[in-house]
């Protein structure tokens, strides 16, 4: 049980779990900004990006060998430009203290690829925040037990946080009955 | 044996003990409790687009009606995400009145939930009045030194917006006088009430695995055992100059989570002497003058701040692209986390205790919905 | 669990009351502490030390009020100066930029020589029922034109009067001082400064040509020793943001609401239908002139009805009125 600095998580599983890290992005530099949008958006590096499907493995890795058990924040953010959304993982050491480790999963945009599979059957609190994201930005959690939309209705279309969801002008305000 | 059938029952949207618009779709056979179901959206207002739409400092008012119980802290950790992502120093002097606002807001948060969680128990309106009236005394203060209650809007980045002068610092000394006979008052009134020991004792037990699975934080946390606080488990601000105690509860029911309670309230109180020793005098400033509070702009990245709010960890995560609004803004809600516990909470009690355990999580819905 | 990051002096257990014997104990006591609190409350004298946990906290509003902070933000309002007549504002929508909820809508005064655009604003609506009272707008003035009120009961039955526009956001500065007068005497001196520049730059009756400023007239008399809080103020101002629907209104907006009284009228096909919306279109012709009377009378909801009423609801308001104050023994 230790706290692991930034970054440190990334060199660690590349001895223990080389198939586990997403190899698109190591041949970029730590901090090489890419163009975004009007400004710039960094697609920061320095944390661990795992492969989907090994989130839950490496997920289990980080709690059991190195206390990280308390999982507290799980943020999607949309990177239009780039085609991708990124689920960001904080995790929190309960007994030690500290900062927080941060795992990232980066997923295509579209229905088939937005996929990560569930950490709720072991962290029931993400429960919600999964749904959350599901509801705004379109991730499917397989192994969710009630994957519905959370804040918005049951009948509506489309993921209302991504950037590319119009942000006037929506359907709703004018219906006169079909 | 009988056979029993079981029953589906709304509890809310418009019921007084939700604590505001949230509905429970609750399967129960007979009084017990099978299972449970949150319903949310209610008060969503999609708060977090509003934070990429708005400028840094255009959306701190916004933060202001997250939770709107403690909007001082909302602020703080609000302010704090924007300088860790744009790198601004915050005068001694600043950080100083920003603890003690945030530690007035634990005391007036404290002593409101536990008012209504005896109301949602039976106990109707004695101990949330005694709650009110001493909340009323500090937003009072609040009013006096942000310009609004609830709705303060008080801290800028690189500091708050106005000092504290003589007359908040003498009315707080007196104000403090008064808080130990208050303590003692309220434990009189409720500590070993029957009431109180009947419908909150062994109720909503939250084991500390599961506390800690449920990514629970806040009083709810260390009732159940577990002595995270971030207050000294990532120290921001100065807390690190304070002295104080983390209470924890034994067994993780009602009854812990409202001795926590208690107990913060009091250590609340330590800290706030502490800081009013402590305080430094204005010639440090309370503001950073160097930071471009209207056109502020953040450096490309992304940065996460986080507070002990007095419902548990408040937390929010920027990601900026170099403008001068966010490209991403996230609210990790503390009240919204908590209610994931809810459910598992509940299951096997009656449904009379439904609202008192909700009850002892403290929600906000502002918070819970965004 | 080990908790290394807290030292073990740090951490304590909370004491639980886990007996099982219960004969109403906890009960007792805690009334006991009630009792104690309900005799001081009943024959103690109202409590006004911060220090106090005993005694009566009560306010009776709206007879009695507390005193407001001077920091206190509820609307934003406009400055203008007695002496001149001259707004303060100089339209250099900082404020309109920064507003979070995007409520504040400026048109800039142009010279009508020569076209040229003047240091002072022609239009100015504010939307209160959006404001979400954040006091950024009278932060970032650089002209400390516009300010917070004090006044908070702004509470209407007509949503389209909360667009106040310029006429009903104007105070002046005297109002202004009276309700925070450390919080001016900080910025007076500057403002007033920039002020005298400004005037300096405003052809004719621009900056000054908006509605009920009457010169060292009745109009803008204020309360010489004014007592902090909203009452004696909100008397003073020469007109409340309740004032009469129409009254202020862009002429438009008022063809508008007049045409949708009209059709409501005719809808209900009522006997009066037809004399009311001429009655309440009456006061519209007139040129917006506040008469002394006006704003002598009490108080700002009070002063507006019988503006734009048919006769004989205004008889009955007459009556009910005289009713009341043979009440109160006046």
């Amino acid at each position: 049980m230790a706290l692991l600095a930034r970054g440190e998580l990334r060199s660690i599983l590349q001895t223990e779990m080389p198939n586990a890290l997403d190899t698109r992005w190591d041949t970029q530099a730590t901090d090489q900004p890419e163009a975004h949008g009007e400004g710039q958006t960094v697609l920061l590096d320095f944390d661990a990006v795992v492969k989907a499907e090994a989130l839950v493995e490496v997920a289990h890795f980080i709690r059991d060998k190195f206390g990280y058990d308390l999982l507290s924040n799980i943020t999607a953010v949309d990177y239009l430009k780039q085609g991708l959304i990124e689920v960001v993982y904080q995790f929190y050491n309960a007994a030690e203290g500290g900062p927080d480790l941060r795992v990232r999963v980066r997923i295509g945009r579209s229905p088939e690829e937005c996929i990560v599979p569930s950490l709720t059957p072991t962290w029931p609190g993400a429960d919600l925040q999964e749904r959350e994201a599901y509801d705004m930005y379109g991730v499917v959690f397989p192994g969710h037990p009630n994957l519905a939309r959370i804040y918005m209705w049951d009948e509506f279309k489309g993921f209302p946080m991504r950037k590319d969801f119009p942000k006037t002008g929506d359907k709703y305000t004018h219906v006169t009955g079909e | 044996m009988l056979k029993t059938e079981e029953l589906q029952i709304n509890i809310g949207p418009q019921h007084p003990s939700t604590h505001g618009v949230f509905r429970m779709l609750v399967t129960v056979d007979g009084e017990t409790l099978v299972d449970l179901k949150p319903v949310f959206g209610y008060l969503h207002r999609n708060h977090e687009q509003l934070g990429e739409v708005n400028t840094y400092l255009q959306n701190m008012p916004f933060t202001d009606r997250l939770d709107y119980f403690n909007s001082m802290v909302n602020n703080h950790a609000y302010a704090r995400a924007v300088e860790t992502l744009a790198g601004v120093e915050v005068p001694e002097r600043a950080q100083y009145i920003r603890v003690i606002m945030d530690e007035l807001s634990r005391i007036l948060n404290h002593a409101t939930a536990m008012g209504f969680m005896l109301g949602d128990m039976g106990a109707w309106q004695t101990a949330l009045l005694w709650g009110m009236r001493e909340r009323e005394k500090i937003l009072d203060m609040f009013e006096y030194v942000s310009g609004a209650r609830m709705m303060c809007n008080y801290c800028r980045f690189g500091g708050v917006v106005r000092d504290i002068d003589d007359w908040f610092i003498t009315e707080l000394k007196k104000l403090m006088q008064g808080l130990p006979h208050y303590f003692d008052d309220f434990e009189g009134l409720l500590l070993n009430s029957e009431i109180l020991l009947a419908r909150a004792r062994n109720i909503g037990v939250l084991p500390k695995e599961l506390a800690l699975a449920y990514s629970v934080t806040g009083p709810v946390l260390r009732g159940s055992g577990v002595a995270y606080d971030i207050r000294k488990a990532e120290p921001y601000a100065v807390y690190d100059r304070f002295k104080f105690k983390v209470p924890v509860g034994t067994v993780g029911d009602v009854y812990d989570r409202f001795l926590v309670r208690i107990a913060e309230m009091r250590e609340s109180y330590k800290i706030l002497e502490q800081a009013l020793e402590q305080l430094p005098d204005a010639t440090g400033g309370f503001i950073n003058p160097k930071v471009k509070q209207q056109s502020l702009k953040a450096p490309a990245g992304e940065a996460y701040a986080r507070v002990e709010s007095p419902k548990g960890e408040l937390g929010f995560y920027l990601v900026s692209d170099g403008s001068g609004s966010a490209y991403r803004y996230k609210v990790r809600a503390p009240s919204f986390i908590n209610l994931s516990s809810l459910a598992d909470m509940c299951k096997g009690y009656s449904i009379a205790d439904v609202v008192v355990i909700l009850g002892s999580i403290d929600i906000v819905m502002g918070e819970v919905d965004r | 669990m080990t908790l290394s990051h807290l030292a073990t002096e740090d951490v304590f257990v909370v004491e639980r009351n886990d007996a099982d014997f219960r004969a109403g104990q906890g009960m007792t006591k805690g009334l006991g502490i009630v009792f104690r609190k309900f005799r001081k409350a009943l024959f103690g004298k109202p409590n006004s030390d911060r220090a106090d946990t005993e005694g009566q906290f009560n306010v009776q509003y709206p007879e009695e009020r507390l005193v407001l902070p001077e920091a206190y933000r509820n609307m934003p309002i406009l400055l203008y100066d007695d002496a001149t007549g001259h707004e303060l504002c100089t339209s250099c929508f900082q404020c309109e930029r920064i507003c979070p909820p995007q409520v504040i809508h400026i048109t800039q005064a142009k010279d009508p020589a020569t076209g040229k655009p003047v240091p002072a604003a022609a239009n100015f609506v504010l939307e209160y029922d959006t404001c979400m009272s954040c006091g950024y707008c009278a932060e970032v003035c650089p002209f400390d034109a516009i300010k917070m009120d004090h006044d908070f009961e702004l509470s209407t039955g007509n949503h389209p009067e909360l667009d106040v526009n310029y006429d009903r956001l104007l105070r002046p500065i005297s109002y202004y001082e009276a309700i925070a007068p450390t919080m001016w005497s900080d910025v007076k001196e500057q403002a007033m400064k920039k002020l005298q520049n400004n005037i300096k730059r405003r052809p004719g009756a621009i900056g000054r040509d908006h509605g009920q400023k009457v010169k060292g007239g009745a109009a803008v008399a204020v309360a010489a020793t004014p007592v902090a809080g909203a009452a004696p103020a909100a008397a003073a101002k020469p007109r409340g943001p309740v004032a009469a629907i129409g009254k202020n209104m862009p002429e438009e907006k008022v063809a508008k609401l007049i045409s949708i009284r009209a059709a409501n009228a005719a809808k209900r096909g009522g006997g009066d239908a037809a004399a009311a919306p001429v009655a309440e279109a009456a006061p519209i012709v007139e040129t917006v002139v506040d008469t002394p009377a006006a704003s002598a009378a009490p108080s700002g909801p009070v002063a507006a009805i019988g503006q734009n009423m048919s006769e004989d609801k205004r008889a009955k308001l007459e009556a009910i009125r005289a009713a009341k104050r043979a009440q109160r023994g006046e």
